[in-house]
């Protein structure tokens, strides 16, 4: 009985471990790292950087202390100014940006429709036009030796 | 020395000004001595290259000279300066990329006006908008921004180089930016005198053509350069950050695109001229948006190298473009009136008009997230960053569709396409593509068992109960099945491309009497066009394998004292040695690292971290061991100050080899495209004219010269 505590206990606190990895590279990838180099947190490597290692601390210990992932970008964000997110946030005014592209898209295939039925309506209507049997003849010797 | 290039700049602007103000005359006046004066701007405009030229030289005569009473030279390089990077001084700093931007118009400039017996008319209005831009940039440098300012007092030796620019594809990376950059100038010059003097048909379309290819090969080397630069250079084991600067010369790449597949639909059918002419003036517009985001620090990146207040010379300039395309839009819009319609959604036609549609989406959302930042301090008062995440979320999807019409499009025949044509086309190719993605599951990319889930399905905004239903569907927008659409995709588009190829083959081989290899040869000499771009696509789905591959990026970092061990994927990296060394232009640490495979020894890498002299500033040297199966990436990060031990990052980076392939092969395809049809090698370009229609029978107008 012991050992099958044991074992749920390691298995559950192993699912719990890749919950926070998952979390870790979520957000760390849309935190950028402060000293100015302009790289994600996470993969930010370079020599000497002075702010890096403390921030990937501070991510740990705010992905214990929340359990909403936007609470630790808020966490970032009252802490390093609005710049250290570089994922915008789907609240407010920074929603405009997720919402532009699917408008943008609508916009596009309204125009996309618009044209083609424009055009469709002005293209000079095609009468049922007799297959003369010689030409479709040549075409299928046509098609059959040039194997389309 | 100096005194002569600042005299020359100088020279040079008097030089466009004329080309430009007489040029004008000499189109607009009547006057019997006009064409003879429009000879004389012609013969300007090409003595402005001599003068830039000779002004370039100058510059790099004083760095290679070591004269530090130039303050750029000074800024720029130093005594121990290896040459080839003292050259690379002339497009490393703000002044010296302006005066190399004029140099290359200049030269570009200097080619069109050479060539000018192909349409001496159209050649002289290209000319003159070609000389406007020209006296823009000479201003800019002369005034805005001269290389050959003088110190005050002399330094015994320059601050050198940004140690990032010292790699040796610095050298070549912003030439060919600038090249394509520079050269969507001379479409748009064209594009634009063609709007101007009504001209009749489409020659100007084939005249351009070959230009546009240039500048875009020219761009695409640039970007893909710029990525690799990064990849080794930077340290972090990616090749594309997303970076302000990186999208602005990503967004005339994406119109420049556009414009390549849409001026078909103007050629073949004559439509969509005023589409294309937006296209060639929208890329132009966004090439010298590029400049402006660079040089301007209108946006935080880190490519901005150089930053001055010189933005505001160049918010001008886009207004006057912008104006003078618009005026000449509305002016002659009755010019650009299509000459035939859609007949079917299921066409060629339809495919590039959808293909446009999605490069244009692409364009605008890019260009969007990259101002973004500024709408949101204009809104709400405070800057915020638009990074990798968003556009990354853009770009899988627009990506995967964009790849998907590679593969359709070009199998579409003009005008309307039958089903039984579309099954013929399509059915082995899809068949091969189900296969692959079969088999790929079957090697264990099942994304609904990977547990991963992507940027678009965010459950915390959703109704609970929506929420609940649809986690089981978590994995849809995941990393996982992007990669594995992509492949499936890729397949896709290999299978259609390599039939088009055989069958093609097989009717000239029994034509020519050679084998499938000599007939498809034959079949890429007769149509240069379509075949190279057909190799394009085979790049660029490539390419996009390059891509799909980082999915599975790995990486470790580890302290590692001698003998250590690291355990990355299938390699084991054994400390071996750490050195020291000290050069004329930088200290180095290294790292001597083993690399074992299953116990076997694979190789040796030095991953190094140097710290130049002049300007004290460090860098690595990446050590990479590649495959085409993937890259190891070692990076020598420094040494602990608490334990002293060297600190080692290891990436595994599969399928980045096929970027860089898939990079070659469209240069390749792009080269064979610009090669003339080899039954066409001695037939020149015609102008237009109307066939003379026999007693009783209608005119027949080529397409493209209805006014």
């Amino acid at each position: 009985m012991k050992r099958i505590l044991l074992a749920l206990v390691l298995c559950s606190s192993l699912v719990a471990i890749a919950a926070d990895d998952d979390r870790y590279s979520d957000l760390g990838n849309k935190i950028q790292c402060s000293c100015g180099c302009g790289q994600i947190l996470i993969k930010c490597n370079h020599v000497g950087c002075p702010s890096s290692d403390a921030m990937i601390r501070q991510l740990r210990t705010a992905l214990n202390n929340y359990s909403n992932d936007e609470d630790v970008l808020n966490w970032f964000r009252r802490s390093y100014g609005m710049t250290i997110v570089v994922a915008p946030s789907t609240h407010g005014f920074e929603l405009t940006i997720w919402i532009l592209p699917i408008v943008l898209a609508a916009v596009g295939l309204l125009l996309l429709f618009l044209v083609t039925r424009r055009w469709r309506s002005e293209a000079a209507p095609v009468g049922v036009v007799q297959i003369d049997p010689k030409l479709e003849e040549l075409r299928k010797r046509a098609r059959k030796e040039t194997e389309l | 020395m100096p005194l002569i290039g600042s005299f020359c700049l100088l020279f040079a602007l008097v030089l466009s000004a004329y080309c430009f103000v007489v040029g004008i005359w000499a189109l607009a006046s009547g006057h019997p001595v006009a064409s003879r004066l429009g000879e004389t701007a012609r013969r300007a405009g090409m003595a402005t290259f001599i003068a830039v030229a000779v002004s370039a030289l100058a510059l790099v005569w004083a760095a290679l000279n070591n004269d530090f009473s130039l303050a750029y030279i000074l800024h720029h390089t130093n005594r121990d300066l290896p040459t080839a990077y003292k050259l690379a001084a002339l497009w490393s700093g703000q002044e010296g990329s302006l005066l190399f931007w004029a140099l290359l118009l200049s030269a570009y400039g200097f080619v069109l006006r050479l060539r000018y017996k192909v349409d001496p008319r159209l050649t002289a209005y290209a000319s003159v908008v070609l000389a406007g831009i020209q006296v823009f940039f000479l201003a800019l440098v002369n005034f805005g921004g001269n290389p050959f300012g003088v110190m005050d007092t002399v330094r015994a030796d320059g601050l050198g180089l940004n140690p990032l620019l010292q790699y040796p594809e610095m050298v070549i990376h912003p030439p060919m930016l600038y090249l394509g950059y520079v050269g969507m100038s001379v479409p748009f010059a064209f594009g634009l005198a063609a709007l101007i003097m009504k001209y009749p048909g489409e020659k100007w379309i084939h005249i351009t053509r070959r230009w546009t290819m240039v500048a875009w090969l020219f761009l695409t080397c640039g970007i893909i350069l710029g990525g690799h630069w990064a990849y080794g250079v930077l340290g972090w084991g990616g090749y594309w950050g997303w970076d302000p600067v990186e999208i602005a010369s990503f967004l005339p790449w994406i119109s420049a695109t556009a414009f390549l597949h849409s001026v078909m639909m103007q050629e073949k059918r004559g439509m969509m001229k005023k589409w294309n002419v937006w296209l060639i003036f929208i890329t132009f517009l966004l090439s010298i948006f590029g400049t402006l985001l660079t040089r301007s620090g209108l946006v935080q990146s880190v490519h901005a190298f150089a930053q001055s207040n010189i933005g505001v010379w160049f918010y001008i300039f886009l207004a006057v473009c912008f104006v003078v395309c618009g005026f000449f839009f509305i002016k002659n819009y009755s010019h650009l009136k299509s000459e035939n319609t859609l007949d079917s959604l299921v066409s060629r036609e339809s495919s590039f008009l959808l293909n446009n549609v999605v490069l244009l989406f692409a364009c605008i959302a890019f260009l969007c997230g990259t101002l973004f930042p500024i709408l949101t301090e204009f809104v709400k008062g405070y800057k915020i960053s638009v990074g990798p995440p968003y556009f990354n979320a853009l770009a899988v999807p627009i990506g995967l569709f964009l790849l998907f019409l590679t593969g359709v499009g070009p199998l579409l025949a003009w005008r309307m396409t039958s089903f039984a044509s579309i099954r013929r086309n399509f059915a082995a190719p899809a068949v091969f593509a189900v296969v692959v993605a079969i088999v790929l599951i079957a090697l264990g990319l099942r994304p609904w068992a990977l547990g991963a889930t992507g940027p678009f399905l965010h459950w915390d905004y959703l109704p609970s109960w929506l929420t609940r239903t649809l986690k089981p569907l978590a994995w849809v927008d995941s990393d996982y099945s992007f990669t594995l659409t992509a492949l499936t995709l890729a397949a896709f588009v290999i299978g259609i491309i390599a039939l088009e190829f055989y069958r093609g083959g097989r009717v000239l081989q029994h034509k020519l009497g050679t084998n499938l290899f000599g007939a498809m040869y034959w079949l890429t000499r007769r149509n240069t066009r379509r075949y190279g771009g057909y190799i394009v696509h085979f790049g660029v789905v490539v390419i996009m394998v390059g891509l799909a591959g980082a999915t599975f990026n790995k990486d470790k970092e580890q302290e590692m004292g001698l003998g250590s061990k690291m355990q990355i994927g299938n390699y084991e990296l054994i400390g071996q040695k750490y050195t020291e060394d000290d050069l004329p232009n930088y200290e180095s640490q290294a790292a001597i690292l083993d690399v074992y495979q299953h116990g076997k020894f694979l190789s040796t890498l030095y991953p190094a971290l140097v710290v130049y002299k002049a300007s004290q500033q460090p860098d690595h040297k990446v050590a990479i061991r590649s495959t085409l199966k993937e890259d190891l990436y070692v990076v020598y990060e420094g040494k602990n100050p608490d334990t002293d031990q060297p600190i080692i990052k290891a990436i595994v980076n599969p399928l980045v080899s096929w970027l860089w392939i898939g990079w070659l092969i469209t240069v390749f395809g792009t080269l064979v495209a610009l090669v003339p049809n080899a039954a066409q090698l001695k037939s020149p370009v015609s102008m237009p004219s109307l066939i003379q229609a026999r007693p009783g029978e209608r005119a027949f107008e080529p397409v493209g010269a209805a006014k």
